[in-house]
Protein backbone atom coordinates (compact mmCIF):
# COMPACT_ATOMS: atom_id res chain seq x y z
CA UNK A 1 0.00 0.00 0.00
CA UNK A 2 2.43 2.56 0.90
CA UNK A 3 4.96 2.06 -1.26
CA UNK A 4 7.44 4.92 -0.76
CA UNK A 5 10.79 4.40 -1.13
CA UNK A 6 12.17 5.30 2.58
CA UNK A 7 13.55 9.09 3.48
CA UNK A 8 10.52 10.82 1.69
CA UNK A 9 8.04 12.05 3.12
CA UNK A 10 4.59 11.74 1.93
CA UNK A 11 1.58 12.34 4.39
CA UNK A 12 -1.46 10.60 3.26
CA UNK A 13 -4.48 11.95 4.92
CA UNK A 14 -7.89 10.09 4.10
CA UNK A 15 -7.27 9.02 0.99
CA UNK A 16 -6.01 12.35 -0.31
CA UNK A 17 -2.85 13.12 -0.41
CA UNK A 18 -1.91 16.69 0.69
CA UNK A 19 1.65 18.20 1.80
CA UNK A 20 1.87 19.96 5.06
CA UNK A 21 4.84 21.64 6.29
CA UNK A 22 6.55 19.51 8.67
CA UNK A 23 7.91 21.74 11.37
CA UNK A 24 9.84 18.60 12.82
CA UNK A 25 12.66 19.60 14.76
CA UNK A 26 14.74 16.51 14.62
CA UNK A 27 14.90 16.15 10.95
CA UNK A 28 16.38 18.47 8.97
CA UNK A 29 13.66 20.24 6.83
CA UNK A 30 15.54 19.35 3.51
CA UNK A 31 12.48 17.08 2.77
CA UNK A 32 12.89 15.43 -1.06
CA UNK A 33 8.77 16.40 -1.86
CA UNK A 34 8.24 13.79 -4.48
CA UNK A 35 4.90 13.82 -6.54
CA UNK A 36 2.98 11.11 -5.66
CA UNK A 37 2.10 8.42 -7.76
CA UNK A 38 -1.18 8.93 -9.68
CA UNK A 39 0.51 12.47 -10.08
CA UNK A 40 3.77 11.61 -11.37
CA UNK A 41 3.63 11.62 -15.26
CA UNK A 42 1.79 14.28 -15.28
CA UNK A 43 4.16 17.69 -15.82
CA UNK A 44 2.25 21.18 -15.81
CA UNK A 45 3.45 23.68 -17.15
CA UNK A 46 3.64 27.63 -16.24
CA UNK A 47 0.58 28.09 -17.84
CA UNK A 48 -1.28 26.07 -15.28
CA UNK A 49 -0.14 27.69 -12.08
CA UNK A 50 -0.52 31.27 -10.95
CA UNK A 51 3.01 31.88 -11.15
CA UNK A 52 2.37 33.79 -14.76
CA UNK A 53 0.98 36.32 -12.35
CA UNK A 54 4.32 37.40 -11.43
CA UNK A 55 5.26 38.89 -15.55
CA UNK A 56 3.65 40.28 -17.94
CA UNK A 57 1.63 39.63 -20.79
CA UNK A 58 4.37 37.97 -22.85
CA UNK A 59 3.48 40.38 -26.04
CA UNK A 60 5.21 42.91 -23.51
CA UNK A 61 8.55 41.26 -23.08
CA UNK A 62 11.46 42.79 -24.87
CA UNK A 63 9.64 45.97 -25.42
CA UNK A 64 11.05 49.57 -24.76
CA UNK A 65 8.23 51.40 -23.37
CA UNK A 66 4.54 49.33 -22.11
CA UNK A 67 1.54 52.38 -22.24
CA UNK A 68 -0.26 51.98 -18.88
CA UNK A 69 -2.99 54.95 -17.42
CA UNK A 70 -2.98 57.29 -14.26
CA UNK A 71 -3.13 56.12 -10.70
CA UNK A 72 -6.21 56.10 -9.09
CA UNK A 73 -7.35 59.66 -7.47
CA UNK A 74 -8.37 59.79 -3.95
CA UNK A 75 -11.77 61.19 -5.19
CA UNK A 76 -12.22 58.18 -7.45
CA UNK A 77 -11.64 55.80 -4.49
CA UNK A 78 -13.99 57.58 -2.30
CA UNK A 79 -16.53 56.48 -4.46
CA UNK A 80 -16.11 53.06 -4.61
CA UNK A 81 -17.65 50.43 -1.99
CA UNK A 82 -15.36 48.41 0.36
CA UNK A 83 -15.54 45.65 -1.56
CA UNK A 84 -14.16 47.01 -4.56
CA UNK A 85 -11.33 48.68 -2.93
CA UNK A 86 -10.28 45.22 -0.62
CA UNK A 87 -10.66 43.84 -4.66
CA UNK A 88 -8.85 46.72 -5.93
CA UNK A 89 -5.99 46.46 -3.18
CA UNK A 90 -4.93 42.76 -4.46
CA UNK A 91 -5.15 43.80 -8.20
CA UNK A 92 -2.90 46.40 -6.90
CA UNK A 93 -0.43 44.46 -5.16
CA UNK A 94 -0.25 41.70 -8.12
CA UNK A 95 0.90 44.50 -10.44
CA UNK A 96 3.34 46.02 -7.63
CA UNK A 97 4.86 42.71 -7.30
CA UNK A 98 4.92 42.03 -11.28
CA UNK A 99 6.91 45.29 -11.52
CA UNK A 100 8.76 44.63 -8.62
CA UNK A 101 10.02 41.31 -10.94
CA UNK A 102 10.68 43.17 -14.10
CA UNK A 103 12.52 45.79 -12.10
CA UNK A 104 15.38 42.94 -10.22
CA UNK A 105 15.58 40.78 -13.96
CA UNK A 106 16.03 44.22 -15.73
CA UNK A 107 18.89 45.01 -13.22
CA UNK A 108 20.27 41.34 -13.59
CA UNK A 109 20.37 41.68 -17.27
CA UNK A 110 21.80 45.06 -17.46
CA UNK A 111 18.60 46.68 -19.29
CA UNK A 112 16.50 49.47 -18.81
CA UNK A 113 13.58 48.73 -17.04
CA UNK A 114 10.43 49.51 -19.61
CA UNK A 115 8.07 52.31 -18.23
CA UNK A 116 9.67 52.58 -14.36
CA UNK A 117 7.06 54.99 -13.55
CA UNK A 118 4.34 51.95 -13.49
CA UNK A 119 5.53 51.60 -10.35
CA UNK A 120 5.13 54.98 -8.69
CA UNK A 121 1.52 54.99 -10.30
CA UNK A 122 0.57 51.70 -8.03
CA UNK A 123 2.50 52.81 -5.20
CA UNK A 124 -0.02 55.96 -4.97
CA UNK A 125 -2.70 54.07 -6.10
CA UNK A 126 -2.41 51.72 -2.83
CA UNK A 127 -1.54 54.80 -0.58
CA UNK A 128 -4.83 56.88 -1.65
CA UNK A 129 -6.92 53.63 -0.49
CA UNK A 130 -5.57 53.35 2.59
CA UNK A 131 -6.05 56.97 2.98
CA UNK A 132 -9.67 56.57 2.32
CA UNK A 133 -10.38 52.93 4.14
CA UNK A 134 -8.53 55.20 7.31
CA UNK A 135 -11.09 58.07 6.52
CA UNK A 136 -13.51 55.04 6.61
CA UNK A 137 -12.64 53.80 9.66
CA UNK A 138 -12.14 57.19 11.86
CA UNK A 139 -16.14 58.07 10.53
CA UNK A 140 -17.19 54.96 12.17
CA UNK A 141 -15.08 55.26 15.02
CA UNK A 142 -16.23 58.55 15.75
CA UNK A 143 -19.91 57.43 15.27
CA UNK A 144 -19.82 54.18 17.31
CA UNK A 145 -17.48 55.61 20.19
CA UNK A 146 -16.47 59.27 20.00
CA UNK A 147 -12.62 59.22 19.34
CA UNK A 148 -10.76 60.16 16.49
CA UNK A 149 -7.87 57.96 16.88
CA UNK A 150 -7.78 54.04 17.70
CA UNK A 151 -5.28 54.44 20.01
CA UNK A 152 -5.60 57.00 22.79
CA UNK A 153 -3.25 59.80 24.04
CA UNK A 154 -2.45 63.50 24.86
CA UNK A 155 -0.29 66.30 23.45
CA UNK A 156 3.19 66.56 26.11
CA UNK A 157 5.94 68.37 25.82
CA UNK A 158 9.91 66.40 25.79
CA UNK A 159 12.88 68.11 28.11
CA UNK A 160 13.92 70.13 24.71
CA UNK A 161 10.53 71.88 24.94
CA UNK A 162 8.68 70.50 21.94
CA UNK A 163 5.52 69.65 22.50
CA UNK A 164 4.28 65.83 20.61
CA UNK A 165 1.56 63.96 20.42
CA UNK A 166 2.38 60.52 22.89
CA UNK A 167 0.33 57.40 22.39
CA UNK A 168 -0.59 55.39 25.11
CA UNK A 169 1.38 52.12 25.26
CA UNK A 170 0.34 48.87 27.05
CA UNK A 171 2.41 48.09 29.97
CA UNK A 172 2.34 45.42 32.36
CA UNK A 173 3.05 47.45 35.62
CA UNK A 174 1.42 51.17 36.10
CA UNK A 175 3.78 53.71 35.51
CA UNK A 176 4.91 54.89 39.37
CA UNK A 177 6.46 51.15 39.88
CA UNK A 178 8.61 51.26 36.33
CA UNK A 179 12.12 52.99 36.68
CA UNK A 180 12.54 53.74 32.87
CA UNK A 181 9.50 55.31 32.63
CA UNK A 182 10.03 57.57 35.84
CA UNK A 183 13.54 58.53 34.18
CA UNK A 184 11.90 60.35 31.25
CA UNK A 185 11.05 64.08 31.60
CA UNK A 186 7.78 64.74 30.52
CA UNK A 187 8.44 68.89 31.34
CA UNK A 188 10.58 71.04 30.66
CA UNK A 189 12.80 73.64 32.79
CA UNK A 190 12.72 77.67 32.55
CA UNK A 191 16.26 77.89 31.01
CA UNK A 192 14.73 76.32 27.70
CA UNK A 193 12.47 79.23 26.48
CA UNK A 194 15.92 80.89 25.27
CA UNK A 195 16.26 77.61 23.10
CA UNK A 196 12.49 77.47 22.01
CA UNK A 197 13.08 81.09 20.87
CA UNK A 198 15.55 80.54 18.83
CA UNK A 199 14.11 77.54 16.73
CA UNK A 200 11.03 78.96 16.45
CA UNK A 201 13.25 82.09 14.68
CA UNK A 202 15.09 79.41 12.91
CA UNK A 203 11.52 77.87 11.84
CA UNK A 204 10.12 81.20 10.49
CA UNK A 205 13.60 82.35 8.47
CA UNK A 206 13.60 78.91 6.79
CA UNK A 207 9.40 79.13 5.84
CA UNK A 208 10.14 83.17 4.58
CA UNK A 209 13.29 81.94 2.58
CA UNK A 210 11.49 79.20 0.70
CA UNK A 211 8.29 81.40 0.18
CA UNK A 212 10.59 84.29 -1.35
CA UNK A 213 12.15 81.69 -3.17
CA UNK A 214 9.44 80.94 -4.47
CA UNK A 215 7.81 84.59 -5.22
CA UNK A 216 11.39 85.12 -7.61
CA UNK A 217 10.96 82.25 -9.62
CA UNK A 218 7.56 82.73 -10.07
CA UNK A 219 8.64 86.35 -11.25
CA UNK A 220 11.03 85.43 -13.53
CA UNK A 221 8.79 82.68 -15.14
CA UNK A 222 6.75 85.66 -15.40
CA UNK A 223 8.91 87.56 -17.58
CA UNK A 224 10.87 84.23 -19.69
CA UNK A 225 6.99 83.80 -20.41
CA UNK A 226 4.40 86.25 -20.05
CA UNK A 227 2.38 84.77 -22.79
CA UNK A 228 1.37 82.08 -20.48
CA UNK A 229 0.76 84.14 -17.33
CA UNK A 230 -2.65 83.18 -15.21
CA UNK A 231 -4.84 86.09 -16.34
CA UNK A 232 -6.57 87.10 -12.57
CA UNK A 233 -10.64 86.39 -12.35
CA UNK A 234 -11.26 90.29 -11.50
CA UNK A 235 -13.42 91.85 -13.46
CA UNK B 1 7.26 39.87 -2.41
CA UNK B 2 9.15 39.02 -6.05
CA UNK B 3 10.40 36.13 -8.44
CA UNK B 4 13.70 36.01 -9.05
CA UNK B 5 16.11 34.30 -11.47
CA UNK B 6 18.46 31.65 -9.59
CA UNK B 7 22.06 32.12 -9.35
CA UNK B 8 22.79 28.76 -9.00
CA UNK B 9 20.44 26.16 -10.80
CA UNK B 10 18.06 25.28 -8.80
CA UNK B 11 15.58 21.84 -9.39
CA UNK B 12 13.12 22.30 -11.45
CA UNK B 13 10.03 22.60 -9.38
CA UNK B 14 11.71 25.07 -7.18
CA UNK B 15 11.45 29.27 -7.53
CA UNK B 16 13.20 31.54 -6.22
CA UNK B 17 11.77 34.85 -4.38
CA UNK B 18 12.59 37.82 -2.26
CA UNK B 19 10.44 38.33 0.48
CA UNK B 20 9.38 40.64 2.97
CA UNK B 21 12.03 40.27 6.04
CA UNK B 22 9.50 39.26 8.49
CA UNK B 23 7.45 37.07 5.94
CA UNK B 24 7.82 33.70 7.72
CA UNK B 25 7.58 30.49 5.90
CA UNK B 26 3.90 29.33 6.55
CA UNK B 27 3.23 32.84 5.82
CA UNK B 28 4.98 32.68 2.23
CA UNK B 29 3.03 29.48 1.73
CA UNK B 30 -0.58 31.06 2.37
CA UNK B 31 0.71 34.06 0.28
CA UNK B 32 1.27 32.06 -2.58
CA UNK B 33 -1.91 29.77 -2.31
CA UNK B 34 -4.08 32.19 -1.56
CA UNK B 35 -3.68 35.09 -3.42
CA UNK B 36 -1.62 33.27 -6.18
CA UNK B 37 -3.57 30.15 -6.52
CA UNK B 38 -0.12 28.10 -6.40
CA UNK B 39 0.50 24.86 -5.10
CA UNK B 40 3.29 24.66 -2.10
CA UNK B 41 4.67 21.81 -1.33
CA UNK B 42 7.97 23.45 1.06
CA UNK B 43 9.41 26.60 1.82
CA UNK B 44 12.83 27.00 2.95
CA UNK B 45 14.09 30.71 3.81
CA UNK B 46 17.64 32.89 4.40
CA UNK B 47 18.65 35.81 4.94
CA UNK B 48 20.95 37.85 2.21
CA UNK B 49 23.24 40.12 4.35
CA UNK B 50 23.87 43.40 2.15
CA UNK B 51 27.55 44.21 2.08
CA UNK B 52 28.79 47.33 3.96
CA UNK B 53 32.09 48.00 2.29
CA UNK B 54 31.30 50.31 -0.80
CA UNK B 55 32.00 53.85 0.20
CA UNK B 56 30.50 56.83 -1.34
CA UNK B 57 31.97 60.55 -2.50
CA UNK B 58 32.08 61.74 1.15
CA UNK B 59 34.38 58.43 2.39
CA UNK B 60 30.96 57.25 4.31
CA UNK B 61 30.72 53.75 3.93
CA UNK B 62 27.12 52.46 2.14
CA UNK B 63 25.07 49.48 3.28
CA UNK B 64 23.30 47.74 0.93
CA UNK B 65 20.14 46.27 1.92
CA UNK B 66 19.33 43.03 3.69
CA UNK B 67 17.00 41.00 2.21
CA UNK B 68 14.95 37.30 2.92
CA UNK B 69 15.28 34.65 0.25
CA UNK B 70 12.78 31.93 -0.44
CA UNK B 71 13.17 28.62 -2.37
CA UNK B 72 9.46 27.73 -2.97
CA UNK B 73 8.86 23.95 -4.07
CA UNK B 74 5.56 23.70 -6.12
CA UNK B 75 3.42 20.69 -5.33
CA UNK B 76 1.60 18.33 -7.60
CA UNK B 77 4.67 18.09 -9.53
CA UNK B 78 4.52 21.38 -11.12
CA UNK B 79 7.83 22.64 -13.07
CA UNK B 80 8.74 26.18 -13.28
CA UNK B 81 11.80 27.72 -15.39
CA UNK B 82 12.29 31.56 -15.03
CA UNK B 83 11.30 32.99 -18.56
CA UNK B 84 13.10 35.48 -20.71
CA UNK B 85 11.79 38.82 -20.29
CA UNK B 86 14.04 40.52 -23.13
CA UNK B 87 13.68 38.55 -25.81
CA UNK B 88 15.14 39.74 -29.08
CA UNK B 89 12.55 41.68 -30.86
CA UNK B 90 11.52 42.95 -34.41
CA UNK B 91 12.92 46.68 -35.03
CA UNK B 92 10.67 49.44 -36.64
CA UNK B 93 12.39 51.05 -39.53
CA UNK B 94 13.22 54.03 -38.09
CA UNK B 95 15.21 52.22 -35.05
CA UNK B 96 17.06 49.84 -37.66
CA UNK B 97 18.08 53.05 -39.43
CA UNK B 98 19.01 54.38 -36.35
CA UNK B 99 21.25 51.39 -35.21
CA UNK B 100 23.27 51.43 -38.66
CA UNK B 101 23.93 54.98 -38.08
CA UNK B 102 25.14 54.76 -34.57
CA UNK B 103 27.30 51.11 -36.12
CA UNK B 104 28.80 53.26 -38.72
CA UNK B 105 29.81 55.99 -37.06
CA UNK B 106 31.44 53.53 -34.35
CA UNK B 107 33.31 51.79 -37.07
CA UNK B 108 34.45 55.21 -38.40
CA UNK B 109 35.89 56.25 -34.83
CA UNK B 110 37.43 53.13 -33.98
CA UNK B 111 39.03 53.93 -37.78
CA UNK B 112 40.69 57.34 -37.03
CA UNK B 113 41.75 55.59 -33.50
CA UNK B 114 44.04 53.03 -35.60
CA UNK B 115 45.22 56.02 -37.61
CA UNK B 116 46.63 55.95 -41.81
CA UNK B 117 46.24 51.81 -42.79
CA UNK B 118 49.05 53.45 -45.57
CA UNK B 119 51.47 53.59 -43.23
CA UNK B 120 50.97 49.89 -42.30
CA UNK B 121 50.43 49.59 -38.34
CA UNK B 122 53.84 52.49 -37.62
CA UNK B 123 52.55 55.17 -35.09
CA UNK B 124 52.69 58.44 -35.43
CA UNK B 125 55.68 58.87 -32.77
CA UNK B 126 57.94 57.89 -35.87
CA UNK B 127 58.54 61.11 -38.02
CA UNK B 128 57.59 60.12 -41.81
Amino acid sequence: MNSSPPGVHIIRKDAQITSELTRNLFHKNLAKVEPPHQLKFLHTTLSRSGLEEFFDDPKNWGEKTVKSGDAWNIKQLRGKSSEDLHKLWYVLLKEKNMLLTLEQESKRQQRPMPSPERLEKVQKSMKNIDLVVKERETALRLLQTGHEKPVPGEWRNDFLGRTYWYTYKEWPIPWYLNKKYKKRKFFYLPHVNHFIRLRLEKHLCVRARRQNLEKKRQKVLHMKFPHLAVKSQSQ
Amino acid sequence: MLAVRPGVPQPEDTVQFRVSMEMTKVDIKNYLEKIYNVPVAAVRTRIQYGANNKKNHKNQRVKKPDYKVAYVQLGKGQTFQFPNLFPEKEQDEEARSFDDFRKKYLEKEQQIQKGDPRRGGVPDWFGL
